[in-house]
């Protein structure tokens, strides 16, 4: 987009931004809002979003303005996106079979539908991208291909998260062969391991 | 009652602006609960973006969703706007079906596999 890039340029040439905005992005139940308490605790001492095991707990973007994030003695200061996972589908009888009422899960139903909507809306918007990945999961997803693919057609810098590497059955190395154009790193948001490297990921490659 | 597989030719949806293709590929997928459309060709990942969206503002009690997987090609590259100058088509071949009957789309690379049911 001719804007974007002279924003682009503007801001390359007056010194670089202020603050970025950075969208964590994945299908549902990758631990995406897990992630976002995770690095919202790390640097502002509380948590951002419900986590839950029933899918579609994040149904509305949450956003988590002007965290500043110290990584090797510079701060970052981003705007943390907490997307609602991205389906191709939504089927109340889903959230029944969790145990939920008819009248819950059909408003369930309908507010992640809408969420989606909005997590899309907002890939022509971040200025970088997190796409989490669980590692127990196939990475080959058309989720995960379909918002790869957006966001590289607009040169938005993406990291890839492997998730949940602290499950017995987690295989990062699946993710890194099947998208080895992206940097990845490794991380359990669960329990807090290697979240010094996303941050130095985040500082090297989606500070632009 | 059996699977109805639709194939549809790349040539049907050349001349459609994405917001036509995207309205087309869903009245397809919805117009019967058994149908499968094989269509030729390679879906753009806006293309996608595009139909996910559409979807989701379609979704209702009867109609809870698409599984959907491409293969080939998703960018337009130099290479595939040279072949469509010169008359020729690009590769690759996008499946979409009904939640309520394809299951899950498993994806290798080169290979989709459909599990189907209802």
């Amino acid at each position: 987009m001719p804007f974007r890039q002279f924003l682009s340029w503007l801001q390359n040439l007056f010194g670089s931004r202020q603050s970025f905005s950075l969208g964590l992005y994945g299908n549902v139940n990758a631990g995406k809002s897990t992630l976002a308490n995770r690095i919202s605790k790390d640097w502002s001492g509380e948590e951002m979003s419900t986590v839950s095991e029933v899918p579609h707990e994040t149904r509305e973007v949450i956003k988590k303005e002007r965290l500043a994030v110290r990584v090797d003695g510079k701060i970052l200061t981003m705007n943390l996106l907490d997307m609602p996972g991205i389906a191709t589908k939504v089927d109340y009888r889903d959230f029944i079979k969790r145990g939920m009422k008819l009248p819950d899960a059909q408003k369930r139903a309908k507010e992640a539908t809408k969420g989606i909507i909005e997590a899309i809306k907002w890939l022509e918007h971040v200025d970088a991208a997190m796409l989490v990945m669980d590692a127990c999961e196939d990475p080959y997803t058309q989720v995960n291909i379909t918002i790869l693919g957006n966001l590289e057609a607009r040169k938005i810098p993406v990291i890839i998260v492997a998730n949940k590497i602290d499950k017995k059955n987690a295989k990062a190395d699946r993710i890194r062969a099947a998208f080895p154009q992206h940097p990845l790193v490794e991380i359990s948001a669960l329990k807090g391991d290697n979240m010094d490297q996303l941050y130095r990921a985040i500082a090297q490659y989606a500070k632009g | 009652m059996g699977i109805e597989i639709q194939f549809i030719a790349a040539e049907k949806l050349k001349d459609k602006t994405p917001p036509q293709k995207v309205a087309f590929i869903l009245d397809q997928v919805k117009k019967s609960k058994n149908r499968i459309l094989v269509i030729e060709g390679s879906l753009s990942s806006t293309d996608e973006k595009e139909l996910i969206a559409k979807t989701m503002g379609e979704v209702n009690k009867n109609f809870p969703g698409i599984e959907v997987a491409s293969l080939g090609e998703q960018s337009s590259t130099l290479k595939t706007q040279l072949i469509k100058l010169l008359g020729g088509k690009s590769s690759g071949l996008t499946v979409v079906g009904p939640s309520t009957l394809v299951k899950q789309i498993k994806r290798d690379p080169d290979k989709l596999s459909l599990l189907t049911g209802k």
